[in-house]
């Protein structure tokens, strides 16, 4: 799944450099730079999970998931805040839900002293305090792009709010881990159809004449 | 007192409102179809024609007495991606 999701994030950061040869824009420099940090986090992630399955021994699984994860974390970090700082410098308004933000992305610096808990045995591991500061970057932007939707009632931009309302949802239930496994599995297929409703978006943007 | 929000268009969307003027007028448009469509004074629809007679995205016809302005290839590519860009952008809620 991962897999799939590195591509569709390499995918968009390739249309978004296109887009910032073309017009020097910097909101899709930003846009650029945050989905091909993404798409590095993802790989990562999905590499070194996949080194610790052939690894067999049980603490090299659970070592390079950590490590995985917290790269993966960082990119997403580095990503969501990105494409926030965008929104603000964008809107050029610096109000409450983005000083939030902000200060959640700082925050989130601090949250990788925080050790994970082991669920359901040794190999699904639960990371609530990351996941809690991603849900709240992802629902900043969730938030912003579905304020563009409302105002500009535009297919594409339904899609990028579905997609990121998706990715929100997927964290929300990392966050809920602990009730149930299935919460885990939802988590990421909710994220993975985050990601197909931004290719879908992709697709549309390029191929449409 | 209220603040009026004014919107400035940037240079290349005002490259662009002149070419898709251009590309609405059968892709052979004169001068003052030009200027009601991309909403120029004169002065100014006359310097970013040259810039972009210089860039090599637009031509110009002499027919008689009358002046023309048409997209060449390397135009009409370029308004193509510039479409797709803009859409994705606007996807994101980001103008250009």
């Amino acid at each position: 799944m991962e897999l799939v999701a590195f591509i569709i994030a390499l995918a968009i950061a390739y249309q978004a450099l296109k887009g910032y040869r073309l017009t020097k824009q910097r909101t899709l420099w930003y846009i650029h730079v945050s989905f091909a940090a993404l798409s590095a986090g993802l790989l990562v992630n999905s590499f070194l999970g996949f080194l610790g399955i052939i690894a067999h021994t049980l603490r090299s699984i659970v070592a390079l998931s950590l490590i995985g994860y917290m790269i993966y974390f960082l990119a997403q970090l580095v990503a969501y805040g990105l494409l926030i700082y965008a929104y603000v410098s964008h809107t050029r308004t610096l109000n409450m839900t983005s000083s939030t933000a902000m200060l959640a992305s700082l925050f989130g610096f601090v949250t990788l002293q925080a050790r994970p808990i082991r669920l359901f045995g040794p190999l699904v591991e639960y990371h609530p305090i990351p996941e809690i500061v991603l849900l709240l970057l992802v629902m900043y932007i969730a938030i912003q792009t579905g304020l563009n939707y409302s105002a500009t009632k535009d297919r594409n931009a339904l899609l990028v709010f579905l997609a990121f309302l998706l990715l929100a949802l997927s964290h929300l239930f990392f966050i809920l881990e602990p009730f149930s496994e299935l919460f885990f599995v939802i988590g990421h297929i909710l994220q993975l159809l985050g990601y197909i409703s931004l290719l879908t978006m992709l697709l549309r943007v390029t191929t449409t004449r | 007192m209220t603040q009026k929000a004014v919107k400035y268009r940037s240079q290349m969307r005002i490259y662009v409102d002149i070419m898709r003027a251009i590309q609405r007028d059968e892709n052979h448009a004169k001068p003052t179809r030009i200027l009601y469509s991309a909403n120029l004074s004169h002065d100014r629809l006359v310097k970013h024609l040259d810039e972009l007679k210089t860039l090599g995205v637009i031509e110009e016809i002499v027919e008689r007495d009358d002046r023309f302005y048409k997209l060449t290839q390397k135009g009409i590519e370029f308004l193509n991606q510039f479409i797709a860009v803009d859409r994705f952008a606007s996807a994101f809620g980001f103008a250009i």
